[in-house]
This record gives structure tokens, sequence and C-alpha cells, in this order.
């Protein structure tokens, strides 16, 4: 019942280009995330699609129809923003139910709608409530019903989860992966924190500088980054330039297998995780290795990430290995087929 | 707050209210009170029956002509400082601040010169001793006061709420019905409030381009004033002060705490 597709769109504002060549489809009943650091316009292709802004170019389709022209209260897309805002006029039963109530719904369709997402949406006993009574978590969850309630063919979620804490966030995040696939509504949602989009999403798409740098699966995203800046953007921090030959890369690292294909001859710069290098305290441990310093270590939990320097320059590596010191020396390893190679000479490098 | 608190909290309040019109109701009810008597010598109700009876009239015409000057400027004052109270408070753009000092002009200007130099214009107008001219000299200073009353409100207003609404499917009118007005209501209803007591209290003005055609109550007080009848000026006084003192009781709840900006 929604599918969304948007062609070529270029969004201004104040005569700045603020999003340009922007393409992405969306199946029906897909969960689609809009990554991407705060300032790089995924909030204006929201409203965009929203109705609440027009594009200066391109085209926004719901369910194969152009809908530029149409005013957002005619469109079938709903958008729920960063903040709650509720009316602080209406209790929470007479928020939810605004958009029936502008919609012309009657009085006894709209209660029963309302009953029915106050449990979805595990707010039922909350209705008769005042919104200055609720805690911010609830704010949110009444937000969310106010739009589910509608059933719209595409659901729009602007940083649904920013605004809370830890824990509720956690909450929040699972409360929309059930709802979205009970109701199976399609659903387009911004955020700038890579694991809640790889989490929550089907799809992510990169937005960087106001333009789309990679769609994908999140596994795609995460171990296949089209370009250095998408795979910093997830936390890649070793980038090494070498050369394509015969199937291998050759860099100061050594000379590499790589599954890449063409491109014999030709400077490449490639990258690998930092949790993809293997690291050994004792030499005999791994074979293919070479050694390094430890330059300086920060424990982060469930692993440490040790800054590691190597004849040919410095590594980032994550490790389970915690009791490493600054100065010790290490065995580095790195697997031939973590290495991904990026297709294009980059520019960023 | 303790009890004893409370109570002498209570009684200072009654007391800065009170007692001035206590004053005003011992003159009103007093037929002889010459000085130095610390008390009226005679009381009686001379002062209320020719209010009510010989000059009757008189004053139900005065108190209907106030309501209305009032109340139509209130209406209007609001009615033209939201737009421009919404733009204020919502966007910025260049020759703000020199609206900002415009529009304190008239509030800082005496009502006396502001009157007299429109009267020569509102005559070749044809406004002079009009209610539509006295309505619009009131204009001239309760329009500032309504426009920082409600800029004041409109810079606490997230319009955000209002894309929420149309993408709701709340249509553009439905929008500034359902959720900015009473969003703002408060803010409204002091602006109003503001500019009807204005205009309620201006006499100089009404005099001068009323021409003595539009008697509101004021004036007929300043002409009774004039008389030397203090009785009778301290009984119009009252019927003066009342319906100011009723429409601040009713919008008093929307003065204080209730705050306007809601959940964001």
């Amino acid at each position: 019942m929604g599918a969304l597709s948007l062609k070529d769109l270029h969004i201004h504002y104040d005569r700045q280009p603020v999003v340009q060549d922007f393409s992405l489809d969306i199946g029906d009943g897909e969960m689609v995330a809009l990554l991407g650091p705060s300032g790089a316009g995924k909030t204006t292709i929201l409203k965009v699609v929203a109705g609440l802004l027009a594009p200066a170019r391109g085209e926004v389709i719901i369910d194969g129809q152009v809908v530029n022209d149409r005013p957002p209260e005619k469109r079938d897309a709903v958008m729920v923003f960063q903040k709650p805002l509720l009316f602080p006029f209406m209790n929470v039963n007479q928020n939810i139910a605004f958009g029936l109530k502008m919609r012309g719904d009657d009085a006894a369709r709209r209660s029963r709608a309302v009953e029915r997402i106050l449990a979805l949406t595990r707010l039922a006993g909350l209705g008769p409530r005042k919104v200055h009574e609720l805690s911010g978590g609830q704010q949110q969850r009444v937000a969310l019903a106010r739009a589910l309630v509608l059933e719209p063919a595409i659901l729009l979620m602007d940083e649904p989860l920013s605004n809370l804490d830890a824990n509720l966030r956690q909450e929040m995040r699972e409360l929309i992966l059930t709802v979205q696939s009970e109701l199976n509504i399609t659903t387009l949602f911004v955020t700038h924190d890579q694991a809640e989009a790889l989490m929550m999403s089907q799809r992510v798409a990169l937005l960087l500088e106001g333009r789309l740098r990679q769609v994908g699966s999140p596994r795609d995203l995460f171990h296949r980054p089209a370009d250095p800046e998408v795979a910093r953007f997830f936390g890649g921090g070793n980038f090494f330039r070498g050369r394509l030959h015969e199937g291998h890369f050759e860099c100061d690292f050594g000379r590499l297998p790589v599954t890449a294909a063409d491109g014999n001859g030709h400077l490449r710069t490639a990258t690998i995780r930092p949790e993809d290098i293997q690291l050994a305290t004792a030499p005999v441990d791994l074979p293919d290795s070479f050694a390094g310093t430890v330059v300086r270590t920060r424990f982060e939990g469930m692993a440490t990430r040790a800054w590691i320097r190597c004849p040919f320059g410095e590594l980032v590596v994550l490790t389970a290995e915690s009791a490493l010191a600054p100065g010790q020396s290490v065995r580095l390893r790195l697997p031939p087929d973590k290495i991904r190679v990026f297709s294009e000479a980059s520019s960023s490098e | 707050m303790s009890r004893p608190k409370a109570v002498l909290v209570a009684l200072t309040v009654l007391a800065a209210v009170g007692l001035p019109f206590a004053t005003l109701v011992i003159w009103s009810l007093a037929d002889r009170w010459f000085f130095p008597g610390l008390w009226p010598q005679a009381w009686g109700l001379r002062a209320w029956s020719y209010v009510v009876t010989t000059a009757g009239g008189q004053v139900i015409t005065a108190l209907w002509q106030s309501v209305a000057v009032a109340f139509v400027t209130a209406v209007v004052a609001v009615l033209v400082a939201l737009p421009a109270a919404r733009a204020l408070g919502l966007y910025s753009f260049r020759g703000k601040d020199a609206i900002s000092v415009l529009l304190t002009l008239p509030i800082i200007v005496p009502p006396l010169s502001v009157a007299m130099g429109l009267h020569l214009w509102f005559i070749r107008l044809d406004l002079a001793e009009s209610f539509i001219g006295v309505v619009a000299v009131h204009l001239t200073f309760c329009l500032p006061y309504a426009v920082f009353v409600l800029w004041g409100v409109f810079s606490n207003y997230n319009p955000d709420f209002e894309s929420q609404a149309r993408s709701l499917g709340a249509s553009r009118w439905r929008v500034w019905l359902r959720v900015m007005l009473p969003m703002i209501l408060p803010g409204v209803i002091v602006a109003g409030l503001f500019a009807f007591l204005l205009s309620w209290s201006q006499y100089l003005s009404t005099l001068i381009i009323g021409g003595g055609r539009l008697i509101t109550l004021p004036v007929l007080l300043f002409s009774l004033m004039g008389s030397g009848d203090r009785p009778v000026a301290a009984a119009v006084s009252i019927v003066f002060v009342l319906p100011a003192l009723v429409a601040l009781l009713f919008s008093a709840r929307h003065l204080g705490g209730k705050s306007l900006a809601g959940v964001r």
C-alpha cells in the first residue's frame, strides 16, 4: 500500500543547495534508514516527502503518483518530528485522535482506533492524561501513536530515539520494530547514529554533505563501503594505498591476495576494519605477520582499541586483548579476505 | 506558604487594592463631607440617585460608547498585531530593529501631541468627531502594546507544531484555528485586555478627536469632576472602574503562571 520513490531531488534553502541529486526507491512495507551526520540534509528530505518543503527540482512519487503539488494534509505520508510536539491543550486521547478528526472520522470510530493504537504502543490507560503528566518516553510514544493511528502509506520519522536516554531508547527501538512489522507501514527514518541505522532498518541510505553516497543492506554498508568516506563514517580508520596487480594488492604491508577484479597496475586505496586485524603478543602465533609497537590504548569494555606503529604507518586495531601497554611489541596480520579495495581512486585521499 | 504568611499577604493586597476604592465608595455615599471632618457629616444616596436617574441616560450612553470603542479597538489591535507579531517573533529579516524602535515611538510620544497632530489630518479625511476616528487614534498606542505582547508570545512559539498538524492532515486554515490559536490564546487575551484597558482609560485623545461628540465615560467623568460635585464624580468613577475590573478578573487566570510553552 505504500511505495515511495524520490527522483533526482534538489533541495535549496535560502538559495543554498542542501541536497543534490537525491534518488531513492523504497518498496512497500520496507524500513529504510536515512543515515548521515547532522547537517547532511536528512530532515530536509523528510520534510520534502511530507510536503512541508518544496524541492527546487525532482519528484516525490507515492504509490506511482507524483505528489509534488499536493499540500502536506493531502499526502498519504505522515511525519513524526524529533520532538514529540504534543498539543499541550489536548489530552493524550485528543492528541492521538487529532488526525482522525481532521479527516472527518466520527467519534465512535475515532475512539475505537485510538484504543487500538494505545494498546499497540503500550499506552493503554493513559488516554485521559494531560500531556505534561507524561514522561519523555511516553510522550514520544504518543507522538508515534498519533501518526500510526492514521495508517499512512508512508511513515516518516525524524530521529525518533534521539531525545530518549539509553534504556528508553532500546525499549522504543523494539517498539518501533514490532509496530512497523505488525502494521507493515513503509517507513523512512532519519538518524545520525550508525548503530541505530544498522539495527533497525532493512536498508540504509547514507547521506554525506547533501549527497547520497551509498544505499544497501546494513551488511553491505558496513563490510563493503563504496568509498573511504563511507568507511570512515562506519568507524573505519585504516586506509592505505597500493597497486592492484594480478589479483593481488601490493602495498607496504605485503602482497595481499584480493578478490577485486580489474584495474591492473592502478593506484588504489584499501581499508581494513580495526576489528578485522589479527593481533598477537607472541610471534609464533601468527604466520604472515609483521611487527608493530603499541603507541596508546583505550579500553572500550568489550574490546580495547590500540594504535599500533608499524614500519609503514600507524594502524588502529580493535582487539579482545585487554592487557596491552604502550611500548609493547606485537605482531599484526591483515587477513586478505577482510581487505576492501575501493574501485575508484578516491578524491579524499 | 504558611498560614499566617498567607493571611498577611492577603491583607496587604486587600489594603493596597481595596483602600483607594474604599475612599471612592465613601465619597459616593456622602451627602456632605466638609473639611476638617475625617468622616462625612451626612450620608445619603444623592450621588447614586443622580447617576442612576437624572444623569442615567448620559451614563448609560457613555458606558456603551466606552465599551464599544474599547472593544472595537482591542479586537482590531489584536487582529492587526497577530500577523505582525508572528513575523517579528518567528523570522529574522532586515530592518527588524528599526521596526521595534518605530513601534515604541507612539508609546514614548505623549498622546496629546499625537492626537493634536492627527486631528488636522482626521478633519481632512472626515474622520474627526466620528467613532472610527476615535478608534483609529486609540489604535496608535494600543496597537504597539498589542504587538509587543504578542511578539513575546511568538518568540516562545514553536512553528513545528503547525508543520506537525499539517502533516497529520490539517489544512492551513484549520491549523490556525485548531493549533495556533489555542496555543497563543493566553497571550491573545492579555494583548486584547491591554488594548481594551488602554482605550478604556483614554481621555485626551478621545476629547480631541471625538470633539465632544463622542462622550465616553472618562470624558463624562472629567466634566462631572469639573463641576465640583465630588460624590457624583466618585459614583461615576466606580461605574468607570467596575467593567475594567470585571474584565481583569475574567481573564486573570490567563495572566499568570499558565505557561504558553507547552510540550516541545
